[in-house]
């Protein structure tokens, strides 16, 4: 099990690197320029003298394999440039903003999870059934509507019309409600469908059958042998949603106001600010794999057929 | 149950990690004037640029002449001033009762230290004619500074207008080497607000200074929300979170401006012409290259049209480069008229023929075809661009529309590759002579546009002339020859002027426009009084 984990932190290094070397190729494979940029937002008149300077500034008038090695060197001494913009250093600004977007991001984990699961048990109690159906319709629309409609139509909904809620800002529990619930919403829907097919999955299984002829009661069947079998899948799907929840939060935290590093990662791209782009990157790189990583573990934790099969093998 | 347990614990920590901030609440009977603002400001700093956003360095720090909507030169923190006859010795007159926020005089001592700042970081301000013109800063008494500078350069006051670099931070703040731009720990200036906290990505916020010389603020703090989207300010607006919607382009969209203007309780408003959203027709490139083709399409397009359809009526139309209220750029030029026929007429004479029946015109089996390039994700440009197109087609020109990211957008007008290109102006207080100087730098659309021109060695001749002018009366008819040069080429195709407009709840009143779209005189808003 040690020498499993330890190979997979072992992948992680070339995963960053071909990250890392991938985006920075992307970015400047485009007629971009980021001192133009730069001196849009500076409002300095782009003279050919002051593109020259901000060039210079900005490390832009070196050579492409130099800027990547310099690069490359720094970010392993985590010191990943400054932004463009802010002229800060880019591994602080982000460290600052990341609590704010782990935070909503945890709520709508919590959400995804407190809803998706009694909605996909209810789905599965009644196949086809009026609640199937329901859940079904639930699931369609959340799969289909974009998170920033969605997010829009709960302002126009809980602070416009009712002003129930604040539409933007990080003030408080209430501040959270709507842009947690916008970006669970897709992940919600797709977990509540497949914990309702897991379920249906397990329920046809022999043990099942075989827990019923023993006498047990329905409830200790459900919930001790379909329930906690047909949670595994949704195991796996909680470390997929975790990088989707993250990653939603890019568009979520614009429309909300909400001081995460979504928004800064968005404003960094509209004003292609390379040093912010590339350490989000990896940053959301480092968040993914780890995870995918973690629900590996669990997996094996959870599941004796899955710990003592690696076991075997190792 | 271990996986209840493990997911709780992520949760708390992502919880705990996070930690949720407070907006600050007014203590007690304190009034709080609430904007929005894309961005935060941090530390403001009067010498440096990008992230100091240039409306909060409006806010904290002030200049020696000011700038005015008509593009007059006033007095402010100079109450007078005299300039050489050569043009090159400028004395200024300080004001004796301005204090910095800090309690420290502001005198020709103060002034010269600010000014030596900025000239320590030569290269960094370089883009400014000013600063290159510079030769010697001296105090030549409390209150008198005298700037002396290698030639005669009229735009000074100008340049010395500007929200940036030229601007006065207290000598206390200003480190024991001089130098500010490796950063300031406060930021202390003498206009109306002083600058208390800077929260990233939530808030900047400000308090009124006790100390400012001129009429007080009404308001005893100033919060300014970062809101990046324009959409989300709109919400802001409407449910109370922000107080006022003021700005150019980005702080709120031409639709949603005009819904608010529907709505009676609120109070709108729309400032004078601030640049002007102008085209850049290219002389050097075929078929644009014929003046009768750049003609054609200055009265083939329906100004007026695109205004009412796409801008909701916001912008006043446009028929010269220059707004009227620029300096010097009101010369009487007659207007090309939308007139579809005449336009037919120009093309048909210079021999372009239109096959019957309608359709693109060629000449010697060239068809008359151009690029029309825009910014592909600003509807708004896009919308404009189909629209030209449209009524370029009506007379037989085929426009080819090319929409693309901003910087391949920006390189396209820096080197030529363009039929005609979205290409405003700088806005006051840069305009005329800044931008005007810049037709001269081949990296520039203007130069781009012009180069076909027979006349450019001498149009360029005439802009350097210009800017070292000493008489009025040259200087004024040199900008006649240069605008009306332009004007005559129709190597522009002038839209509207951009304005700026501003919408504010009905908690407050006494809304005013600044002269630069970077100068928002926030010091006049008033709570509003009971109806």
């Amino acid at each position: 099990m040690l020498r499993y984990i330890l190979g997979r932190l072992l992948a992680l290094p070339p995963i960053l690197l071909g990250v890392s070397l991938m985006v920075f190729l992307l970015l400047r494979l485009g007629r971009n320029d980021p001192a133009l940029d730069y001196l849009r937002l500076s409002q300095i008149p782009p003279t050919d003298e002051a593109v020259a300077a901000a060039r210079l500034e900005l490390g832009l008038d070196r050579p492409l394999p130099e800027q990547f090695l310099t690069w490359l060197w720094n970010a392993l001494h985590l010191d990943f440039g400054h932004s463009f913009v802010t002229r800060k250093p880019v591994l602080d600004e982000l460290l600052y903003y990341l609590p704010a977007t782990l935070q909503l991001g945890g709520m709508a984990l919590l959400l995804t999870l407190a809803i998706s699961i009694p909605l996909g048990i209810w789905a599965a109690r009644h196949r086809d059934g009026l609640p199937d159906q329901i859940v079904r319709g639930i699931a369609f629309v959340g799969v289909s509507a974009p998170n920033f409609w969605l997010g829009f139509l709960l302002v126009l909904a809980f602070s416009v019309w009712l002003g129930w809620l604040p539409p933007m800002g990080r003030s408080g529990v209430e501040s959270m409600v709507m842009p947690a619930f916008a970006a669970a919403f897709m992940s919600l829907s797709i977990n509540a469908r497949m914990l309702r097919a897991s379920m249906l999955e397990a329920s046809g299984q022999r043990y099942v059958l075989y827990a019923r002829l023993r006498g047990l009661s329905e409830r200790r069947v459900v919930g001790g042998h379909v329930f906690r079998t047909a949670l595994l899948p949704i195991v796996t799907a909680v470390g997929m949603h975790i990088g989707e929840l993250i990653g939603g939060t890019l568009v979520i935290e614009n429309i909300f106001g909400w001081p995460g590093v979504g928004r800064y990662a968005v404003s960094a791209i509209y004003n292609r600010d390379y040093p912010v782009i590339q350490c989000f990157t990896l940053l959301m790189t480092l968040i993914f794999v780890l995870c995918n990583l973690a629900v590996d573990i669990l997996y094996a934790v959870l599941d004796p057929r899955i710990r003592q099969g690696q076991e075997g093998r190792l | 149950m271990r996986l209840k347990n493990g997911i709780a614990a992520a949760l708390a920590a992502g919880m705990m990690l996070g930690g949720i901030a407070a907006v600050p609440v007014a203590a007690g009977a304190e009034s709080t004037l609430t904007y929005s603002w894309p961005r935060n400001s941090g530390v403001l700093n009067p010498h440096l640029y990008s992230p100091h956003e240039m409306v909060s360095q409006a806010f904290v720090y002030e200049p020696l002449v000011k700038y005015r909507a008509d593009g007059s030169i006033v007095p402010w923190l100079a109450s007078a001033w005299e300039i050489s006859p050569d043009g090159r010795v400028y004395t200024f007159t300080l004001r004796e009762d301005v204090r910095f926020s800090d309690g420290t005089p502001f005198d020709a001592a103060a002034v010269k230290a600010n000014f030596d700042a900025v000239l320590a970081n030569f290269d960094r301000h370089r883009w400014l004619e000013l600063i290159s013109q510079i030769e010697a800063t001296e105090v030549v008494d409390e209150y008198t500074f005298r700037l002396t500078l290698k030639g005669a350069y009229y735009p000074t006051l100008y340049d010395l207008a500007l929200v940036r670099p030229l601007r006065f931070l207290s000598p206390a703040a200003i480190p024991a080497n001089g130098n500010t731009a490796d950063g300031i720990e406060v930021a202390v200036g003498t206009g109306p607000w002083k600058q208390v906290e800077t929260r990233l990505g939530e808030y900047d916020l400000y308090a009124r200074n006790e100390m400012y010389w001129g009429t007080q603020p009404s308001f005893d703090r100033l919060l300014v929300k970062v809101i990046p989207d324009a959409n989300s300010r709109a919400i802001a607006f409407e449910t109370g979170a922000i107080d006022l919607i003021y700005g150019g382009e980005n702080q709120v969209s031409a639709n949603t401006f005009a819904r608010l203007q529907a709505n009676k309780s609120i109070w709108t408003g729309i400032s004078a012409p601030q640049a002007t959203r102008v085209l850049a027709v290219n002389s050097g490139r075929a078929p644009t290259d014929d003046l009768a083709v750049r003609r054609a399409i200055n009265h083939a397009v329906n100004k007026q049209a695109i205004i009412d359809a796409i801008l909701y009526g916001l912008e006043p139309v446009a028929h010269t480069l220059f707004a009227p209220n620029v300096p010097y750029a009101d010369q009487g030029l007659e207007p090309y008229a939308y007139d579809p026929a005449k336009a037919a007429a120009l093309l048909d004479e210079a021999g372009w023929v239109q096959p019957p029946g309608g359709g693109i015109r060629t000449r010697n089996g060239q068809p008359l075809r151009l690029e029309l390039c825009f910014v592909g994700n600003e509807a708004q440009e896009k919308a404009i661009a189909e629209v030209i197109q449209a009524d370029l087609r009506a007379v037989g020109i085929d426009a080819v529309l090319v929409g693309e990211e901003k910087s391949a957008f920006l390189s396209r007008q820096r080197d030529g590759r363009f039929g005609m290109i979205f290409n405003n102006t700088w806005g006051a207080p840069y305009e005329p002579h800044s931008f005007v100087a810049s037709m001269r730098q081949p990296s520039h659309a203007d130069y781009q546009a012009q180069k076909g021109l027979p006349m450019k060695a001498e149009l360029d001749a005439w802009i350097s002339d210009v800017l070292v002018s000493v008489d009025e009366e040259a200087r004024r008819d040199l900008y006649r020859d240069i605008l009306t040069t332009l004007h005559e080429q129709a190597v522009y195709l002038p839209l509207s002027y951009l304005t700026s407009v501003a919408a504010a709840r009905p908690n407050i009143e006494n809304v005013t426009f600044g002269a630069t779209k970077n100068e928002i005189p926030l010091e006049t808003v008033r709570p509003a009084t009971a109806r």
